[in-house]
C-alpha cells in the first residue's frame, strides 16, 4: 500500500460466533473514504440491509479511526462510531476523543467492525495486531469508571497503558440514548451507539498502546502545519483558555441557551455557570487528550456550595446546558455532580437533559404527578432528584423505563398537550445543548442531517473559512444556503481521526493529511469525501425508510421564543422553502430529497444509482 | 440628542476601568450621548478612537467592522451583519458586543 498514515487494516470481530478476523484495506477503498465516518458510511451500507433494526445480531457497530489519529497532529487520539441508532433508526455517527483512535492504530488497525451478538458479556481486547474476547461477567451492572478500572486491573496495566471505552448500566439496559465512554470522561454520544452495543452484549474495547507504526511521508511540513493550527485554535474563541464553558454566556446573550425546555431563554445566572467562572473559582487540574496542546478538558473539584469537595471532569458546555438552565438549576456545583452521575451511568448528556427538563415541565403543570415520578420531587433546578431520575433511567425502573425510550417516545406515549413540549427532530435524535431557535444554521442542520446529529455545520459557523460570504442568520434562504454550500467539509473532518477543536482551518486540516498520507489533495476534493460521505448515509437511509416529513422539527424544537434576544423569530415560516432550496443545492430532489443518478455519479456512487 | 448604552461581554473590565462600569468581571457598560442618526458603527468607531482597548479588542476602525469572532446585539435583538450595523440609535438603545460562540 502506498500510502502514509494508515495501518491498512481492518478488524472484524464476530460477536456470535466468538470469531476476530483481520481483512486487508485496499488503496482504493481508503482513498475513496479516507476513514471514520466514511469506512462507517461505507460498510454500514454494504452490510446492514433494510429490514435489519438497530437491535438485531445483523446490526453492525464500526469504530473507524483516520490518517491523522496517532499522528503527531495534536489532539489526535479520535475515533469514530457508525451504526444503525435506535433513537432514530437511521444511520447514526458520533465521534468521541481521547486516546483510542491513536491506541487503535499503534495495536495495528484502523478499525473495527463488530457484528452479531454474544451469548453472555464480553469485551474485547486489541494489541500487537491480534484480537482477543474475554468474559465480561464479572462487569454486569458496573459503571461506566468501575468498568474501566476493573479491566485495567484484570489486565495489570497503568493508566496509560490502555484505552478502555466501555458502556454503563445504561447501555447493558438498552436506554435508547446510551453513548459509549471512554478514558475517563470521553463520549461517543450519539443515536444511542452505546445501546446498540449493549443489544450485542459487548460490555467494552480495550486497546492497547501499542508498537506498531505507520508511515509519515513528509514529517517536516506535517509539524509546521501543526504548529500553525496550533496557533490559530489558540485564537478561536475562548476554548483554550476557558474550555468550551467559555462561550457559556455568549450562547445566552444570542438567544440560544436552552432556559427550561425551552419556555423561555431568560437566565440572569449565567455569569455564574461559564467557564470563566468555574476556572476562576473551582481548583483545575488538566487533563489533555493524546498528545494534545489545547487541552480544552481539565479537572475540577468545586470549592464551594453544597457540593464542596466533589472532584470530577470539568462539565463542557453541553453538560452546563443541560444540567444548568435546561433544568432550570442555578448552581453550578449541581452541574458537575449530575455531570460525574450520567458520565458513570453511561447515559448521553444531551438526551437526558432534553428528558428531564421535559419531566419537569410535565410536572409542573400537572400532566405527572409525584406519584407518578415514584416520588421525586421534580420541581425545576431539583439536582437531586434530578440524580435520583437518571439512576432509574439507566436501570429502567419505575418512571425510567418509559424516559428511557427518549423524549420524543415518552411524550408520545404520555400524549395530550405534553407531546408539543418534547424537543426533539422527526426522525427521532434530539439536538445539541442549545436553544437553536436562536442558531438557526444548527437547527435546520440538526433536521436534516443524515447523522443523527450535525452533519454540515456546528457551533462556530465560520463561512469564510472556505470562502463563503456571511449570510443573515435569521434568513431562511441564506442559512439554507449556507447549509447547503458548507456541507461535506465537517463530514470530511470526521474521516480523520482527529478532535474538532483541533481542526479549525479546513485548508491546514488538508495539508495535513497530504503530509501524512503523502497526497495532493485540495479543499475540493476534501469536499467530495465528505459530500460522498452524505450521499452514501442518505441513501442508506432513504432504504431504511426516512421520508422528507422525518426532516423538521418537533413543534416546541421548532417555535416562536417568547422573549430573549430571538423573540419572534420564526423559522418554520418558510420551512418547505428552506427545505427545497437545500436539496437543490445538494443535487437532490426538491420533492423528496432523493439524490439524483448524477450526483451519484459525480460522486464515484454509481453503484448505488437503482434501475 | 440620544442617551445610549454600550455593553461588553468581553472580561475588559481592568483595561477600560475608570472609564467603563464593571457590575461583573465578564461585563463592562457605558452610557453615551450620540447625535440624531448616528448609526451602531458610529458608534462603535467613536470608541475606538477614543479608548484603546476598544480598538485592539473590538472595533477595527480600518476595516469599519467588529474584530473576529465577535457578535453585535442592538437592543436585545439578534440581526445579521449589516442590519446590525446600519441600526440608527435611538434614545434608550442598548448595544451589547459578545464573543462568537465556539464550541460546545
Amino acid at each position: 500500500m502506498n500510502i502514509g498514515g494508515y495501518t491498512g487494516k481492518i478488524l472484524r470481530v464476530d460477536l456470535s460466533e466468538g470469531t476476530v478476523s483481520i481483512e486487508e484495506l485496499e488503496q482504493a477503498f481508503i482513498e475513496k473514504w479516507v476513514g471514520g465516518v466514511g469506512f462507517g458510511a461505507k460498510y454500514l451500507y454494504d452490510e446492514v440491509s433494510p429490514g435489519v433494526e438497530w437491535s438485531d445480531p445483523e446490526n453492525r457497530h464500526i469504530w473507524a479511526t483516520g490518517p491523522l489519529a496517532g499522528s503527531g497532529v495534536y489532539g489526535a487520539g479520535t475515533f469514530c462510531v457508525v451504526t444503525k441508532g435506535p433513537m432514530t433508526n437511521f444511520a447514526g455517527s458520533s465521534q468521541a476523543n481521547g486516546y483510542f483512535g491513536a491506541y487503535l492504530k499503534f495495536s495495528g488497525f484502523d478499525g473495527i467492525v463488530f457484528q452479531g451478538k454474544a451469548a453472555s458479556p464480553v469485551y474485547v481486547v486489541i494489541k500487537d495486531g491480534k484480537a482477543e474476547i474475554r468474559s465480561a461477567q464479572k462487569l454486569a451492572g458496573k459503571d461506566v469508571w468501575e468498568t474501566e478500572d476493573v479491566i485495567r486491573s484484570e489486565l495489570n496495566v497503568g493508566k496509560r497503558d490502555v484505552s478502555v471505552y466501555a458502556i454503563g448500566p445504561a447501555g447493558e439496559n438498552k436506554v435508547l440514548y446510551a453513548p459509549i465512554i471512554g478514558d475517563r470522561g470521553h463520549v461517543a454520544s450519539k443515536n444511542g451507539v452505546g445501546a446498540v452495543m449493549g443489544s450485542k452484549n459487548l460490555k467494552a474495547v480495550v486497546a492497547y498502546r501499542g508498537k506498531r507504526s505507520f508511515e509519515i511521508r513528509d514529517p517536516k511540513t506535517l509539524k509546521e502545519k501543526n504548529d500553525e493550527l496550533f496557533e490559530i485554535a489558540k485564537v478561536s474563541g475562548p476554548i483554550y483558555q476557558w474550555g468550551s464553558g467559555g462561550g457559556f454566556s455568549a450562547v445566552y446573550g444570542i438567544g440560544a441557551l436552552p432556559v427550561r425546555n425551552y419556555t423561555t431563554n431568560i437566565y440572569p445566572e449565567h455569569e455564574r455557570m461559564n467557564g470563566q467562572y468555574m476556572r476562576t473559582h473551582y481548583e483545575i487540574r488538566p487533563k489533555p487528550c493524546y498528545r494534545c496542546r489545547m487541552a480544552h478538558v481539565k479537572e475540577v473539584t468545586v470549592t464551594e456550595g453544597p457540593y464542596k469537595g466533589l472532584s470530577a471532569e470539568e462539565p463542557e458546555y453541553e453538560l452546563l446546558a443541560a444540567f444548568g438552565p435546561q433544568i432550570g438549576n442555578t448552581e453550578l456545583g449541581g452541574v458537575v455532580m449530575l455531570s460525574n452521575e450520567v458520565d458513570r451511568l453511561g447515559i448521553d448528556c444531551n438526551e437526558a437533559g432534553w428528558v428531564i427538563g421535559w419531566t419537569m415541565e410535565c410536572y409542573e403543570k400537572g400532566v405527572f404527578s409525584r406519584d407518578d415520578l415514584d416520588g421525586l420531587d421534580l420541581t425545576w433546578g431539583n439536582v437531586e432528584a434530578a440524580k435520583a431520575l437518571l439512576n432509574k433511567i439507566a436501570r429502567r425502573e419505575g418512571i425510567g423505563d418509559l424516559l428511557a425510550e427518549g423524549v420524543m417516545r415518552a411524550s408520545r406515549k404520555v400524549g395530550g398537550e405534553a407531546a408539543d413540549w418534547a424537543i426533539h427532530t422527526m426522525k427521532g435524535c434530539t439536538p445539541r445543548g442549545h436553544d437553536h431557535r436562536g442558531r438557526w444554521p444548527e437547527l435546520f442542520d440538526t433536521c436534516v442531517s443524515n447523522t443523527s446529529t450535525l452533519e454540515s455545520n456546528w457551533g462556530p459557523v465560520t463561512p469564510q473559512l472556505v470562502g463563503l460570504p456571511p449570510f443573515d442568520p435569521f434568513s431562511h434562504e441564506e442559512v439554507s444556503t449556507f447549509n447547503g454550500k458548507f456541507n461535506g467539509i465537517r463530514q470530511f473532518d470526521d474521516c480523520l481521526g482527529t478532535c474538532r477543536y483541533a481542526s479549525p482551518d479546513p485548508k491546514l486540516v488538508v495539508q495535513c493529511v497530504n503530509a501524512v498520507t503523502g497526497w495532493n489533495m485540495s479543499l475540493e476534493d476534501a469536499f467530495t469525501v465528505g459530500l460522498r460521505v452524505v450521499n452514501q448515509l442518505r441513501m442508506f437511509n432513504l432504504a431504511h425508510g426516512m421520508e422528507t416529513k422525518n426532516e423538521r422539527p418537533s413543534k416546541r424544537y421548532g417555535s416562536i421564543p417568547v422573549d430573549g434576544p430571538t423573540k419572534g423569530r420564526n423559522i418554520m415560516e418558510k420551512w418547505g422553502g428552506m427545505l427545497e432550496n437545500y436539496y437543490g443545492l445538494l443535487g437532490w430532489d426538491k420533492a423528496t430529497g432523493i439524490p439524483f443518478p448524477e450526483t451519484l455519479k459525480k460522486l464515484g456512487l454509481e453503484n448505488l444509482i437503482k434501475d | 440628542m440620544n442617551r445610549v448604552t454600550i455593553e461588553l461581554w468581553l472580561w475588559l473590565g481592568r483595561r477600560l476601568e475608570g472609564d467603563f462600569e464593571s457590575p461583573s468581571a465578564m461585563r463592562s457598560l457605558r452610557e453615551e450621548v450620540v447625535e440624531e442618526g448616528t448609526t451602531v458603527r458610529d458608534l462603535l468607531g467613536s470608541l475606538a478612537n477614543r479608548f484603546k482597548a476598544i480598538e485592539q479588542e473590538v472595533f477595527d476602525i480600518q476595516g469599519q467592522r467588529l474584530r473576529e469572532g465577535l457578535v453585535g446585539i442592538y437592543s436585545e435583538r439578534v440581526t445579521g451583519d449589516d442590519e446590525f450595523y446600519r441600526k440608527i440609535l435611538r434614545d434608550g438603545d442598548k448595544v451589547v458586543i459578545l464573543p462568537v460562540y465556539t464550541g460546545g
